[in-house]
């Protein structure tokens, strides 16, 4: 029986080693085992993106996503985002230029959407961007505030 | 959620292996987003769940034939693979345009053709279209393989008759340069809502005239269903305000359709109605 | 402590009127901002609920053994537990109605009925789901309607709590379940209809939404000692403190209770949520407890009201309305939580922004079997303003009055009675208005369209009182370095409060915002607030933090002559405390303390000389864009205006106003719990659908006008409601304008409008 295994992963660009349990997902794990809360569980159904986590350079739900996959992968999360502790990415600095957000629940799930979003379109459209975090919800429902921040991302990323 | 057993075979008779016996709480899992909920929900707790995602490099690839008259694709290629396949764009834009609404990112990338099917969930948006386009299913088994056409998976709600120790392979498709297919999704709660109808058409069209439609209705039925009477009257068609009209009341009296939250039957019979006109309007006029 | 009497602030300091970004916005962008969701203590249990499946009856045999069984599990308990430690454990706002655990007998399918502890959340999860009851089932009432006059009774008596002496005479009421009847007589409403020229009456549904905030409830409990320490996502740390201090017979000062950020609150997050029942398991555990909902549970802890309006206009020749009368069911669910204050506050607007001598108003909390309701950013107004906005247009299209003239006519203007008596002040409806109508462009003729796509546009108006009479309490602490804290009951759960009291305080301290620390909520160390709920903070912590600011400036002066410093020499303070401590040392503390007046409505008339602080008003205007032959339909603009009084920070502001406008595009257009036989049948985001990026409209404006509270801080009021309250009838009127077809009911779906269009017979027009 394997209910239980070791996973080794590289996490935010360290190498590390977790024992996890079958049933545990990404997002549990990152919460229980390495004090990572900046994804975090809400709708629990894959809808919101609250508990978003980039996996081998794709953005996931953490909520759906078993913690026994993680086994040679390499994982982000919006804590290993800013390059220094003094610093933020563009992405983060867009954010808050534009106002992108109320309570910030759902913050680190859209600000790295918007990382990989611009990853693999450098100038997205109004309509790019809404469908691009229509899986992503925010109940203060800051969304007007989020396009204009992927905007001015997408702008600061391209270095204008 | 409890603790199960979980494993990960590198193979297919492994994998075979590991499903043998008859026990509900064993079953294969591929990218596990349907799974996940439904253990959460506790509505299933298993026993063994056996991945499959060691198998990728036999059952994860997309390839075209080489005479193009057909496109394989493996049963663990994950959804935004399809989605930025050149192949798949090229060749089957309406699978393409099919994912820009189909759940969101983070699930395309995780979510697996074969779990798709499996799943058998009537508000799929994928399995109607397969449907149309004539696909064909791979399914492995202990005792040997089979192909079957894809409409013949789906049993009911959330039922299939694939067997417990089925592994689906491959998707087929036939590729035909004439074709013009489409599907639309109606949802009548929220842009991100589920549909609460899906209608998938494929036809060809000879001088004006619809040649070999395929309508599939989904979502709104238990199970993605052909509309047969209704395709074989948009046969050799033109397509009119008139023949529109015609198919639509076809279309109506031939689905099964019942009440839900998302609209009452006669509600749902309306935009049936209507939106298969639509398309089959679209797909005339397409070049 | 600073008097009361309000002053002309100082010359300012430049602070307020700043759109600087949110105080914690790194912390917020990097993930690391505090939430209880984060927290977790040593040696903690977690607690999973199990929950009634039937709405309505009496528990004959709860089996907990199992449940015991299972391996890691501390402790399940029921209601004799926790009865072992508040001995009578029931508890409510307004009504001690609402027991800890379901006692005897549940009355709404998902009530919690025990609870399981468990070292790890997967065991108490797994164990929970082994516990079995057995009930004899008792016929439901669930419409609100239907429940007023039922002889199916939710409780057997009314419990008001003994802190609301306007609720006194509800004591012991039995065979009802009308919890709180309130009624409003102004003028001679029966003569007034009779001598209209025109009598119209309408009959309006809204449907339960709720608040879905998503950080789902999460409390933890640590009892130990003899103190209790609540770690809880509440929205009033001091009214959880005094409940829970009442329920335990202790003193508050063994009670504390500490919020760090909340992720979204929305009014749900009020009163006793899981506080009782985790308070109550870490002294039977005596180890701390946390229970965290799901997403899905939520649908169980609290709603908005579902409402029936029933109301009646007389108009005269000249179309002004000269009579209103309106009666208002509020379906509030299994428990009052705080319905009847709704009820009331609701009851008393409830016939709108218009100025009509004859008033006669009903409104009734009524108890049914669904998850209690409470209160949603609006207090009940925009249920009722969806009842008069509509009922006001339709007035409008049967005189073949323009429905903005219309409103001009009949508007309510300052130096008027409102319906109470109470003469309205610093309410800029007329300037709302008239900027709606301009964002509208209303002037100019809309292409309406002949063919399958039909457009119509539309506008309504609102307004709202506020709760009161509420107290807030500010302390500023000036450290000897010249740094400051601000302490301040205050929840930030995203309205952005930290960084605009900070801006308050910092424009009369002559301070950067940016330096000021905001301390959260700690009922130990912040003082007293009523709550973060009903716009009621920017007015009243506000003005709290002024005062709080201004007395620690004459601290600052008086020390200064105490050392004889001369009045203009500008010395900061942190060299008048070294030169008095002789070192960095001691501290000015500053105290602010805020209850606006208030006059008691009359028990009888609902007359009262001042019945709110101050009012808030919210314009919407809407332009849709319909598929006559399917319903389908898409709000292409939406203009919301808001009387704010002025600005703090204009950018929080506006992100308020467009936030809460969205919210309720979600309650107009898809929101919508649906019950079958008491049963929620769609309580996940999967089938409850809340607005995403693909719903905004491609025009999407949201606006404050220029205005000024004459007692608010810096001429401020609150905001954070005011663009929920006209939205609804806004679209609801664009519908009928483009289609000629009205609908009474919300939400309003493509099938309702295409159920109306058929009903009509196509481009039929009743109206124009
Ligand atoms: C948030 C969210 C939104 C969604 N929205 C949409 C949407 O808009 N449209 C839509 O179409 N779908 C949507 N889906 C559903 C999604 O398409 C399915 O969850 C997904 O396709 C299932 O694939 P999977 O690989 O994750 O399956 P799994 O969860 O791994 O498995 C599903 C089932 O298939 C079986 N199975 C898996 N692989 C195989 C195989 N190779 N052979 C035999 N049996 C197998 C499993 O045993 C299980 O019974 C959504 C899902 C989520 C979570
Ligand atoms: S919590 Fe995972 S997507 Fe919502
Ligand atoms: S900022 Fe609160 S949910 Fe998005």
């Amino acid at each position: 029986m394997s209910t239980e295994r070791t996973v080794r992963f590289s996490l935010n660009g360290r190498a590390v080693k977790a024992h996890v349990a079958s049933h545990e997902s990404l997002v549990q794990v990152l919460r229980d085992r390495f004090d990572l809360f900046g994804s975090r569980e809400s709708c629990g159904q894959g809808l919101c993106g609250c508990c978003t986590v980039i996996v081998d350079g794709k953005p996931v739900s953490g909520c759906l996503y078993l913690a026994s996959f993680l086994d040679g992968t390499s994982v982000q999360t919006i804590e290993g985002l800013a390059p220094a502790d003094d610093r933020l990415d563009p992405v983060q600095e867009a954010f808050i230029e534009a106002g992108a957000f109320q309570c910030g629940f759902c913050t680190p799930g859209f600000i790295l959407m918007t990382k990989h979003l611009l990853a693999e379109n450098r100038a997205p459209s109004d309509d790019d961007i809404r469908h691009y975090l229509t899986g992503n919800l925010c109940r203060c429902s800051a969304y007007p505030e989020i396009v204009a921040a992927v905007k001015l991302a997408a702008t600061k990323q391209r270095g204008g | 959620m409890r603790p199960f057993d979980l494993v990960e075979p590198a193979t297919l008779e492994e994998a075979f292996h590991l499903l043998e016996g008859d026990d509900p709480a064993v079953r294969p899992i591929g990218g596990g987003t349907a799974l996940m909920l439904m253990m959460k929900e506790q509505v299933f707790r298993p026993v063994r769940l056996v991945s499959l995602r060691h198998l990728a490099p036999q059952f994860g690839a997309i390839s075209i034939d080489a005479d193009h008259r057909m496109i394989r694709f493996g049963a663990t290629t994950s959804f935004s693979e399809l989605e930025h396949s050149a192949v798949v764009a090229r060749h089957l834009p309406v699978v393409v345009r099919t994912m820009r609404t189909l759940a969101n990112v983070r699930v395309r990338n995780v979510a697996t053709l074969g779990g798709n099917l499996a799943h058998a969930d009537p508000h799929l948006d994928l399995p109607p279209v397969w449907i149309a386009l004539g696909a064909q299913i791979v399914i492995e088994n202990p005792a040997g393989p089979r192909i079957v056409p894809a409409e013949d998976i789906f049993e009911g709600y959330y039922e299939t008759n694939l067997r417990h120790d089925d592994i689906i392979r491959e998707i087929r498709v036939p590729l035909n340069a004439s074709q013009r297919a489409s599907y639309v999704k109606i949802t009548t709660r929220s842009a991100h809502d589920w549909p609460a109808l899906g209608i998938a058409v494929r036809l060809e069209m000879k001088d004006g005239l619809a040649h070999h439609p395929r309508i599939v209705l989904s979502a709104a039925t238990n199970k993605p269903t052909r509309l047969v009477r209704t395709e074989a009257l948009a046969h050799g068609q033109p397509i009119t305000p008139a023949s529109l009209r015609e198919l639509g009341e076809a279309a109506v009296s031939e689905a099964d359709i019942a009440s839900d939250s998302r609209g009452s039957a006669d509600y749902k019979k309306h935009l049936l109605r209507v939106h298969l006109g639509r398309a089959l309007h679209a797909l005339a006029l397409e070049e | 402590m600073a008097s009361q009497t309000l002053t002309t602030p100082a010359m300012p300091a430049g602070q307020v009127g700043r759109s600087i970004p949110r105080l914690e916005a790194a912390a917020k962008v990097t993930g690391r901002a505090e939430y209880v969701h984060n927290m977790s203590l040593p040696g903690m249990l977690h607690g999973k609920i199990f929950r009634s499946v039937i709405p309505h009856g009496k528990i004959k045999h709860l089996d907990l053994d199992a449940a015991r069984a299972v391996e890691g599990v501390f402790l399940v308990a029921a209601i004799d537990d926790i009865r072992k430690v508040i001995a009578h454990p029931y508890y409510g706002p307004a009504f001690h109605d609402q027991p800890i655990l379901a006692d005897g007998k549940v009355r709404y399918a998902g009530e919690p009925v025990a609870v399981v502890l468990a070292d790890e959340a997967h065991i108490a999860e797994e164990a929970a789901g082994l516990i079995s009851a057995e009930y004899e089932e008792l016929p439901g009432v669930y419409d609100e309607v239907e429940a007023h006059g039922a002889q199916v009774f939710v409780h057997d008596e009314l419990k008001p709590a003994a802190t609301f002496p306007d609720l006194a005479h509800l004591l012991g009421r039995r065979d009802t379940n009308v919890a709180l009847d309130f009624q409003l007589r102004r003028g001679d409403a029966d003569a007034a209809f009779a001598a209209a020229e025109h009598v119209f009456e309408h009959h309006f549904r809204t449907q339960p939404t709720m608040h879905t905030p998503l950080e789902p409830f999460v409390s933890i409990a640590d009892a130990s000692g003899g103190s209790l320490t609540l770690h809880t996502a509440s929205q009033n740390p001091s009214f959880v403190r005094i409940e829970i201090a009442r329920l335990l017979g202790w003193p508050e000062n063994r009670v504390r209770v500490k919020v760090p950020y909340l992720g979204g609150g929305f009014g749900g997050k009020l009163y006793i949520k899981l506080e009782a029942l985790v308070t109550a398991l870490s002294l039977i555990a005596r180890r701390p407890v946390k229970i965290s909902l799901t997403m899905q549970e939520q649908f169980f802890m609290v709603m908005r009201h579902a409402a029936t309006i029933r109301i009646k206009s007389g108009v005269d020749k000249s179309g002004r309305i000269t009579a209103r009368s309106c009666e208002v069911w509020w379906n509030g669910g299994a428990y009052a939580d705080i319905g009847p204050r709704v009820t009331q506050k609701a009851g008393f607007t409830a016939a709108g922004p218009y100025d009509i001598d004859n008033v006669e108003l009903n409104s009734y909390a009524v108890y049914t079997n669904r998850t209690p309701a409470g209160a949603l950013r609006g207090f009940g107004a925009p249920q009722t303003c969806w009842a008069y906005e509509t009922h006001t247009d339709m007035i409008a299209a049967k005189l073949g009055i323009d429905q903005l003239a219309f409103r001009r006519m009949n508007l309510l203007h300052d130096g008027r009675p409102q319906a109470t008596g109470t003469i309205l002040r610093d309410a800029a409806i007329d300037k709302v208005l008239d900027r709606v109508a301009e964002r509208m462009n209303w002037g100019t003729p809309l292409e309406r369209g002949t063919g399958r796509i039909r457009r119509g546009r539309g506008i309504a108006i609102g307004f709202k009182g506020i709760t009161a009479p509420t107290t807030s309490v500010a302390m500023i602490n000036l450290y000897a370095d010249g740094s400051c804290g601000l302490y301040i009951g205050t929840v930030d759960m995203g309205q952005g409060s930290d960084t605009c009291m900070a801006q308050i305080a910092a424009e009369v301290l002559n301070l950067d915002a940016e330096s000021i620390k905001v301390i959260h909520p700690d009922t130990d160390v912040t003082p007293y607030d009523m709550g973060t709920l009903g716009s009621r903070s920017t007015f009243h912590m506000g003005t709290a933090v002024r005062l709080a600011a201004l007395d620690a400036n004459q601290k600052i002066a008086a020390l200064a002559e105490e050392l004889g410093v001369p009045p203009n020499s500008n010395l900061p303070f942190s060299e008048l405390l070294r030169r008095k401590y002789r070192m960095q040392a001691g501290n000015i503390i500053g105290i602010g303390s805020f209850i606006p007046g208030y006059d008691k409505p009359d028990q009888e008339t609902g007359q009262s000389a001042n019945v709110t602080p101050f009012w808030g008003v919210g314009g919407s205007g809407a332009e849709v864009e319909i598929d006559i032959e399917t319903g389908e339909f898409k709000v292409t603009k939406l203009v919301n205006v808001a009387d704010v009084g002025a600005a703090i920070n204009p950018k929080l502001l506006a992100a308020q106003l467009s936030g809460a406008a969205i919210m309720q595009l979600g309650f107009t257009t898809s929101e919508n719990m649906l019950y079958r036989d008491g049963q929620l049948t769609n309580g996940s985001f999967a089938d409850y659908k809340i607005p995403c990026l693909l719903d905004m409209p491609a025009v999407f404006i949201n606006e404050f006008v220029e205005s000024r509270q004459h007692d608010g801080p810096f001429g401020a009021k609150g905001a954070g409601e005011s663009t929920t309250i006209a939205v609804s009838p806004a679209i609801g009127n664009a519908i009928a304008d483009a289609i000629g077809v009205r609908l009474m009911d919300l939400p309003l779906t493509a099938e309702a409008i295409h159920g109306a269009i058929l009903a009509a017979g196509i481009g039929g027009d009743d109206e124009h």
